[in-house]
């Protein structure tokens, strides 16, 4: 928990964008770029087509592509990005069923971070670890190449099989059991784990380790959209969140009748409501106070848009 | 200013608080115990902590900031001892602490079950921080097992928790199915399948025996000889108040401390709030009703009036991605209406009941969006005649017409691996593949993909394919469902049963979408034949999905006496034997009648008597004869080649065997077996459902014939030499008949429906032939028992007594 309360530190994730298919290529829809507008630049100038690039590779693919380096040979936009100090990126598809939606792509800055962005996918009834960048947590990312988790173990396996956002506040103590420890020492305390659907059959987990005074954001939230728990019209549910400036803002009551509401159009998370695409913000209207960038991503399963999860920097 | 000593700081006494404090927070001085070395935090969500998802900082209500503020004084980790209501103080630990008003909030205590072994270390309850800490401490462990016994909110929600910590979690349930107070058979079954996705091993009706442990706990040891693995044991088997403070200061109790509406006990300077209460004859334990008895003190304690009122509570269980509700009263009645929704797709059922008029229970799982709309319903007593037909489909479909539940949701909701044609192991992804091919027709896919070109009993299921994947451009033929609970013929529910693995009634009824809770009196039987005949080990016999002459193991007469009916093997019987019936019928006062099965029926029977003449039929050796089953008969023979000069073959001993290994197993309709000795056929084998007639070179196996409201000669099915050749194929044929057949479909009726050709093809296979002999005989080490032994024993026979009204449990 200190990590998401202590006051706000630089974080871990610097820029998000998100591209979305126009005719047979990627474009930019939208990015933060949090003072590098000089990536953000590039980033205008280019677009991708499929199996090209980071965005195009997330495409072609349809999983979640993690960059452990920023280097010509993977990353098109390498010159710009080591002029901007990222070092690190993810690109994340949303796909509506068979349908790609937009690649949302999240680079990080400075290596000597402490935090994890991991995915997992299934194999022979158990998660393996896929892909993951780890920054200095090198003990952490040993460990957790040789780490499984089955149905419902640990925070992948958690999201696994609930086929929902969990965000955990207490990782060192119960990442599974060989991971706790080096967990614990690698100072990673909160995780966000989610469901990142795509066509075919192959399961993955995204999962991004936060660390104290590295947090990966300074506040998240896990809203619920799915028609069996809204009801027929577009709204959602906010069912868990962590923020550094207002605390814990999951319901107090159970039944959870006090979990805040949003209508489509509502506010930037409403905007990922009415349209299904991933949002990213930086200032403007409807940011909770004290916060200058959001993004936001769409969980949608196969009955439609199931969740957002949001983080603010 | 006066002194509010409160004991205990839970929810109910933290709500209180505040309810006081900001209506006149100067109007006491407020001392608070708290026995729990901390103060107040929202108990309920504990399981989050467990599991992770929060931290205790989270779950704190008020902290020390709060208490200061308000001026209230804090004696955590100090227990009261007692209360002295002459003196007016309550003792502690640390000396006496005088009261003008007191308030008991003691809670709850975890309820121990006293096991063997329930002292170990590692045998934990689930009620405060300490228990979680320790789970949580538990879990660090590699490889570490949990074992939960009980299966409700608490139990349920505590193996989630240590799941998501990595715990191998076992729960022991003593019901049939998991939070039976909250959930009905339905929900129960999608709970514990959507607990069993998340690697948590359910086991209902599990007993309990001991819990073992070399210094602290190891495993836990069940009944029925299974044994656990377990570095922790969570008890949550229910709560029961704390109420010795109470009893000790002399109040008036009842199951807990009794209070009037206003929150008072019997002492007028003493109030009690929580689950430390009783109230008109109620306890409580979900909270909701705790926060209004908390403003009603709170109003009590200011002088100002208000009243506490029980009302209708709600259910949420806290785990991630199970989403259920539950409310009300939804148990079954003669003056109740159910309404039902599934959607087996997407794992959903909504089930409505409604008495006159009147919403009066509600159970969701899946789909929980309206849930609160109709917990308003239920509150208000709203009449809902008006919304009956919509009412289902929630809120916004009233007045609109709602969406009907799809009749082929079920064969839509197959994986393309499904197994729809088990003769030529063709898949629905197979006929998908033909459909996108061009095949629009179930003669062009029969054609493609061999499905339904064998036995065709998958037809149907073809055709729904075919419905599915053209829409409207599909015509699909009329075919006569079961009954009016569901759209499937018997024989997709059949094949359906085998392909999704259904192994429960709850399954069927869910996974299939049935429109009523739990099938009717035409359903039930059926599906529970085909469930007990495909699943053997893992599905168990419902007797009250069984006809009442099966229920009652005996055939009620037109007069309401009972026939009773000893089994003689292929006819044959000993002086001893007969004796003994003839002492029978003289002492209960029967008519004897030989039957046309060759044997001796004993008709008169009080119902009352069934035990004790079957006790006595035992005791000289004999057993049911099953007169009264869809199952094996007789097998009626003739004296065969020991006596009579024309016969070839010994043919009481072959019928003797046949029926030694056939009896007591359950077949679609009643199966009758006869074996002659020679073609001159004494036994009249070849009107029977199989019929053997020895000749000089072996054994004629005929099949399919009828001598009831139909008349036919049995089918030739194979000619073997041997006699382990017609018992091989005698059993496969009636283990065939078992896992194909409609139920209530003689095997001729079978036969004519899928073609005796297939039936001969099939057993012609010989590893096909062995295997429908190896289930059988599975199935027989589960089902062939003496019905008569079983019913005999005393608890069994009280059943039998005039006063049990056996009309209340017919299933028909």
């Amino acid at each position: 928990m200190d990590d998401l309360l202590e006051a706000p530190t630089n974080t871990f994730i610097r820029i998000a964008e998100v591209w979305v298919p126009e005719g047979d290529r990627l474009v930019l829809a939208t990015g933060t770029y949090d003072g590098l507008e000089g990536f953000g630049a590039a980033s205008a100038r280019a677009t991708f087509a499929k199996g090209e690039g980071l965005p195009g590779k997330a495409w072609a693919e349809a999983r979640p592509i993690v960059l452990r380096t920023l280097d010509d040979s993977t990353f098109h936009r390498a010159k710009a990005a080591a002029a901007s100090g990222l070092t690190a990126a993810v690109a994340i598809p949303v796909f509506a069923e068979d349908v790609l939606l937009a690649i949302l792509v999240v680079l990080f800055a400075d290596a000597a971070h402490v935090g994890a962005i991991e995915v997992w996918e299934d194999s022979a009834n158990s998660l393996v670890l896929s892909d993951g960048y780890y920054g200095t947590a090198e003990e952490f990312e040993r460990v957790s190449k040789a780490t499984t988790f089955g149905h419902g173990q640990g925070l992948p396996g958690g999201v696994w099989a609930s086929e929902t956002p969990i965000l955990m506040r207490d990782l060192g103590a119960s990442y599974g059991f060989l991971r706790s420890e080096s967990a614990g020492k690698a100072g990673l305390k909160t995780g966000l784990g989610l469901p990142i659907p795509t066509p075919g059959d192959k399961i993955y987990v995204l999962t991004l380790l936060s660390a104290p005074g590295t947090p990966i954001a300074h506040r998240f939230e896990i809203w619920d959209a799915r028609a069996e728990r809204v009801g027929p019209e577009k709204k959602a549910l906010r069912i868990d969140g962590l923020c550094e400036r207002e605390g814990f803002l999951a319901p107090k009551e159970n039944p959870p009748l006090d979990a805040l509401s949003v209508t489509a159009w509502q506010g930037p998370i409403g905007r990922v409501l009415g349209s299904g695409l991933p949002h990213v913000q930086v200032g403007g209207a409807g940011l909770p106070a004290g916060y200058t960038q959001m993004v936001a991503l769409p969980i949608h399963h196969e009955n439609g848009l199931a969740y957002v999860v949001a983080w603010y920097l | 200013m006066q002194k509010l000593v409160v004991i205990g700081a839970g929810m109910a006494s933290g709500r209180m608080l505040e309810h006081l404090l900001d209506a006149a927070p100067d109007a006491f001085e407020v001392t608070l115990f708290n026995a729990e070395p901390r103060g107040n935090y929202n108990r309920i969500m504990l399981s989050p902590v467990l599991s992770g998802e929060k931290t205790f900082e989270e779950i704190v209500t008020h902290d020390d900031v709060w208490y200061a503020a308000n001026s209230v004084i804090t004696r955590f980790g100090e227990s009261v001892t007692a209360i002295d209501t002459a003196r007016k103080i309550v003792r502690s630990e640390k000396g006496e602490t005088p009261y003008d008003k007191l308030v008991i909030a003691t809670g709850s205590a975890p309820f121990i079950i006293p096991l063997p072994g329930h002292n170990l270390p590692g045998v934990v309850a689930y009620r405060d921080l300490e228990d979680t800490n320790a789970m949580i401490e538990a879990s660090a462990r590699p490889g570490a097992h949990a074992v939960i016994i009980g299966g409700g909110l608490l139990g349920l929600e505590a193996a989630a928790g240590l799941r998501l910590r990595g715990m191998e979690v076992t729960v022991l349930h003593i019901s049939g199915h998991l939070m039976e107070r909250q959930l009905d058979e339905t929900a129960g079954y999608l709970l514990q399948k959507d607990l069993e996705k998340r690697g948590i091993r359910v086991i209902t009706r599990a007993n309990t025996k001991s819990i073992e442990g070399s210094g602290k706990v190891e495993r836990v040891l069940l009944d029925d000889g299974t044994e656990l693995k377990a570095d922790i044991v969570c008890m949550a088997a229910g709560i029961r108040p704390a109420v010795a403070l109470g009893h000790a200061a002399g109040l008036d109790m009842g199951r807990a401390i009794k209070v009037d509406a206003q929150m008072r006990t019997s002492d007028p300077d003493i109030f009690a709030v929580g689950e430390c209460v009783e109230f008109a004859g109620n306890l409580f334990g979900l909270v909701a009703p705790l926060y209004d008895q908390a403003k009603v003190l709170a109003k009590t304690l200011l002088d100002e009036d208000d009243t506490f009122v029980v009302r209708e509570l709600s259910t949420k269980l806290k785990v991630t991605g199970c989403d259920l509700f539950s409310a009300g009263d939804f148990a079954e009645g003669p003056t109740r209406e159910d309404i039902v929704f599934r959607d087996p797709a997407r794992g959903i059922y909504k089930r409505l009941v409604i008495e006159e008029d009147r919403l009066i229970g509600a159970v969701m799982y899946g789909d929980t969006a309206d849930s609160n709309w109709f917990f308003g319903l239920i509150k208000d007593g709203t009449d809902v005649e008006e919304m009956r037909e919509t009412l289902i489909f929630g809120p916004a479909f009233q007045g609109g017409g709602g969406a009907a539940a799809d009749p082929l949701a079920a064969v839509a909701a197959l994986p393309a691996d499904a197994e729809i044609c088990g003769c030529n192991g063709v898949c629905k992804g197979d006929i998908l593949k033909a459909v996108e091919g061009g095949a629009h027709s179930l003669e062009t896919v029969r054609a493609q993909t061999k499905a339904s070109a064998s036995c065709g009993t998958c037809a149907g299921l073809v055709e729904q394919v075919l419905a599915v994947s053209l829409g409207d451009s599909f015509e699909m033929p009329t075919a006569k469902p079961i009954c009016a609970c569901c759209d499937l013929t018997h024989e997709d529910v059949r094949v359906l049963i085998k392909t999704k693995e259904l192994k429960s009634q709850p399954a069927v009824w869910q996974e299939l979408g049935w429109k009523t809770p739990n099938g009717c009196h035409v359903c039930r039987p059926a599906v529970n034949f085909y469930l007990l005949a495909d699943w053997p080990l893992e599905y168990r016999d419902d007797p009250q999905s069984r006809l009442v002459n099966e229920r009652n193991h005996a055939n009620i007469q037109k007069d309401g006496t009972y026939s009773v009916m000893p089994r003689m093997w292929g006819g044959m019987t000993t002086p001893d034997e007969l004796i003994a019936i003839a002492e029978a019928a003289r002492k209960y006062d029967a008519a004897v009648k030989v039957t046309g099965g060759q044997r001796i029926d004993l008709l008169g029977i009080k119902k009352e008597d069934l035990p004790a003449i079957w006790a006595d039929l035992n005791d000289a050796g004999m057993v049911s004869g099953h007169a009264y089953t869809k199952g094996l008969r007789t097998v009626k023979t003739c004296v065969g080649s020991d006596w009579c000069r024309f016969g070839t073959q010994d043919s009481t001993g072959l019928g003797i065997k046949l029926e030694k290994r056939l009896w007591g197993s359950w077949t679609p309709h009643k199966v009758k077996l006869g074996v002659s000795g020679c073609p001159r056929n004494c036994a009249e084998a070849t009107c029977k459902d199989v019929g053997i007639i020895c000749v000089d070179s072996g054994y004629q196996v005929g099949v399919a014939g009828a001598a009831g409201m139909d008349v036919k000669e049995t089918e030739r099915l194979v000619d073997v030499a041997s006699e382990e050749e017609a018992i091989e194929w005698t059993v496969a044929f009636v283990q065939l008949y078992r896992e194909h057949a409609k139920y209530l479909d003689r095997p001729y009726k079978w036969v004519a429906k899928v073609g005796l050709d297939w039936v001969k093809d099939v057993l012609a296979d010989e590893s096909r032939r062995k295997s429908l002999v190896e289930r059988f005989d599975l199935s027989q080490t589960v089902y062939q028992k003496d019905p008569w032994a079983e019913r005999a024993a005393p608890a069994e026979a009280r059943k039998f007594q005039p006063l049990a009204d056996f009309t209340q449990e017919a299933a028909e």
